[in-house]
């Protein structure tokens, strides 16, 4: 009984990265059609920042707060000079976008070398329920992301900007012809995603620990994710990301680390391929 | 099938009459068109002189990199098959060009073959029924595949195959299967150096030319068209998806042939040989040389390759940074690569049509 919890737990906690790692790749690749493959470099950039604070003796609070807007205004700042280019040609969007992913990771594995740098996590200790314990920080990441989805939900379903969001992903040009400015509302949209990543970035920081590679790992479950959800909606590459972080937690228990590794990709490509508009389709929230 | 061939030929000759017109207007493009004519053959000697003598100049330690960039450039060949040519983004293609290196080293290992004629033939069947499995799953079906689903879909599977590789004690897991017998022909071992080198380059210009025969004949021609108008050819009759499968499983042919030679080569094979950084990395070539046009696959290899050999000795650290914005550079203002300074459009593309940039990455 104590180790099912256990095992649910460490699943649902795994869930949880994947999810606030994937809903930033899943509003980026909804609204624009493109699919960032420089959003891994975000979530880095978030840990880097997470462990610059640490690293100048700061709390490590105030580097997790700092990481969001930094990275959101790193993102604004690449969509107006670069990313904006490659609305129309998704193809030369991915290379465009791994182009800046590489120039970010390697500045940043130049910055850090090639090591492995901890970062204490922030609540330390553990919960304990009965006989069991279960990590005080991963339960804090499982409520955040639940704060995150909700806020993103709310913002999106019930203010004004939402709804502006939500026109211009429906239809551009009519948003555009009832005066909503879809270039800022594309910047804005693109730096939220980008702030969601490095959120992420700099919460999973003390789990992982900082390395060049670490965005490069969640990069391709997060493609994963956000295809199988189905792209154009909010809920849908969340619902992708707690099926796929659930089934890569999950299947270890069960079978060889190595088979379930594979067994997920092959599973959701297979899954992708006879429904291609992903679990949930249609536009909206 | 012979008539709609030809009636492809004439609409997408007619096309390019029109571009010719709007060309003509402008004096600058009037004048490269004309000047145009020519280039092609002309790089491709140079290229071909130039990786002829270079052994007899080069020091034994470049004559062995040279050969490994020569081993790449068929690599990025089949990979300027795929994209260059008929327009399928394959992220995944170090798949089957690590898939086939780890065949050939287990037919040298476990089984002692090593003879030229068995290795480097199986090597290429490898290759070619990986991509008929992976390309006849992504593209064939009821539904044309989107082009995002194909390129994800190639990503994933390079990566899923790097994991497999990696945790898999029969394939040497994380290390890899580390020296390789070499590759024998009759009693004769092939070793790094100048034969290595010339059989590689021999294998190479075979390749190429049949390539080269490949995207000039109809079959070329529908591809080109495949590339600009997907909908187009399959209004003429074409089976769009068969033609794509075909190519697919040609480049992945080609590229299992590059792996077989790849891993006697170097004398190990490792999990990043079937990884999203080789597959990444053939992209780079093809994308700084120019794709669709089968030299600038090549040349983009030995750039590449030659550039970021002479920069790492003194600048090791930020040699992938310069890579990185290098490649951003061209991504946004040379989208037809290094080539494009030297050959002008029309040639490009060949002596059957002409395309529109802004359309070649739009999916249809």
């Amino acid at each position: 009984m104590a180790n099912a919890f256990v095992a649910a737990f460490e699943i649902l906690s795994f869930g949880a990265i994947i999810v606030l790692i994937v809903l930033g790749l899943g509003i980026i690749a909804s609204m624009m059609g493109i699919f960032n493959f420089a959003q891994g470099e975000f979530v880095l950039l978030g840990a880097y920042i997470t462990y610059l604070a640490y690293a100048k003796g700061l709390p490590i609070w105030t580097g997790m707060v700092a990481a969001p807007f930094a990275v959101g205004a790193l993102g604004f700042v690449l969509e107006a000079l670069i990313i904006r280019r490659f609305y129309a040609a998704p193809i030369v969007a991915m290379l465009g976008t791994y182009a800046l992913g590489l120039i970010i990771r390697e500045t940043v594995r130049g910055l850090i070398g090639g090591f492995y740098l901890t970062v204490p996590e922030p609540i330390g200790g553990s919960i304990d329920i009965g006989a069991m314990h279960i990590s005080a920080w991963r339960f804090t990441i499982i409520i955040i992301t639940l704060l995150v989805m909700a806020g993103c939900y709310l913002l999106l379903s019930r203010t004004s900007f939402g709804l502006r969001v939500r026109a211009t992903l429906e239809n551009p040009s009519l948003a555009r012809a009832s005066g909503i400015s879809t270039p800022l509302i594309y910047g804005a949209t693109f730096a939220f995603g980008a702030a969601l990543a490095g959120l992420a970035g700099a919460l999973i920081v003390p789990v992982f620990s900082l390395f060049a590679d670490l965005g490069l790992r969640f990069l391709i479950q997060g493609f994963v994710a956000v295809m199988v959800g189905g792209v154009g909606s909010f809920i849908g590459p969340v619902a992708g990301a707690g099926v796929i972080g659930t089934l890569s937690a999950a299947l270890p228990w069960v079978m060889a680390p190595v088979v379930a590794d594979v067994l997920v990709f092959v599973l959701a490509i297979v899954f992708i391929k006879f429904r291609p508009q992903g679990l949930i389709a249609g536009k909206g929230v | 099938m012979p008539k709609s061939m030809s009636v492809v030929k004439q609409a997408i000759v007619a096309d390019a009459g029109d571009e010719v017109d709007g060309a003509m207007a402008e004096s600058a493009a009037a004048g490269q068109v004309a000047a145009g004519r020519k280039v092609l053959p002309i790089v491709e000697v140079v290229v071909l002189v130039a990786a002829l003598v270079a052994p007899l100049v080069l020091q034994d330690y470049l004559t062995v990199f040279a050969t490994r960039v020569i081993i790449l450039a068929l690599f990025a060949l089949s990979f300027d098959l795929v994209w260059g040519y008929a327009g399928i983004m394959s992220f995944g293609q170090a798949l089957f060009f690590g898939s086939a290196g780890y065949g050939v080293a287990l037919l040298a290992r476990d089984l002692d073959i090593t003879n030229i004629f068995l290795v480097l033939p199986a090597g290429t069947i490898i290759g070619l029924a990986f991509a008929l499995l992976l390309g006849g799953f992504l593209l064939l079906g009821r539904h044309p595949s989107s082009v995002i689903f194909v390129s994800l879909g190639t990503l994933t599977g390079s990566y899923a195959a790097d994991r497999l590789a990696r945790g898999w004690y029969y394939l040497g897991g994380q290390n890899g299967i580390p020296s390789i017998a070499p590759m024998t022909l009759g009693g004769y071992e092939f070793s790094e150096g100048p034969p290595f080198y010339y059989l590689v380059l021999g294998i190479l210009v075979v390749v190429y030319l049949l390539c080269r025969f490949l995207v000039r004949s109809q079959f070329g021609l529908a591809l080109a068209g495949l590339r600009e108008n997907e909908q187009r050819i399959a209004f003429f009759g074409y089976k769009a998806q068969h033609l794509k499968a075909i190519i697919f499983a040609i480049g992945g042919a080609v590229a299992g042939l590059a792996g077989s030679l790849y891993a006697f080569h170097e004398g190990f094979v490792w999990p990043n040989m079937v990884g999203v950084v080789v597959s990444t990395q053939v992209v780079l070539y093809v994308l700084f040389g120019g794709s669709g046009t089968l030299i600038g696959a090549v040349i983009g290899a030995i750039i590449v390759e030659g550039v970021s050999f002479w920069l790492s000795d003194n600048y090791r650290d930020i040699w992938p940074i310069i890579l990185g914005v290098l490649l951003l550079l061209v991504i946004l203002f040379r989208p037809l690569g290094l080539i494009s300074f030297v050959l002008g459009e029309r040639e490009r593309v060949g002596s059957f049509g002409a395309s529109r940039k802004e359309k070649r990455n739009a999916a249809p």
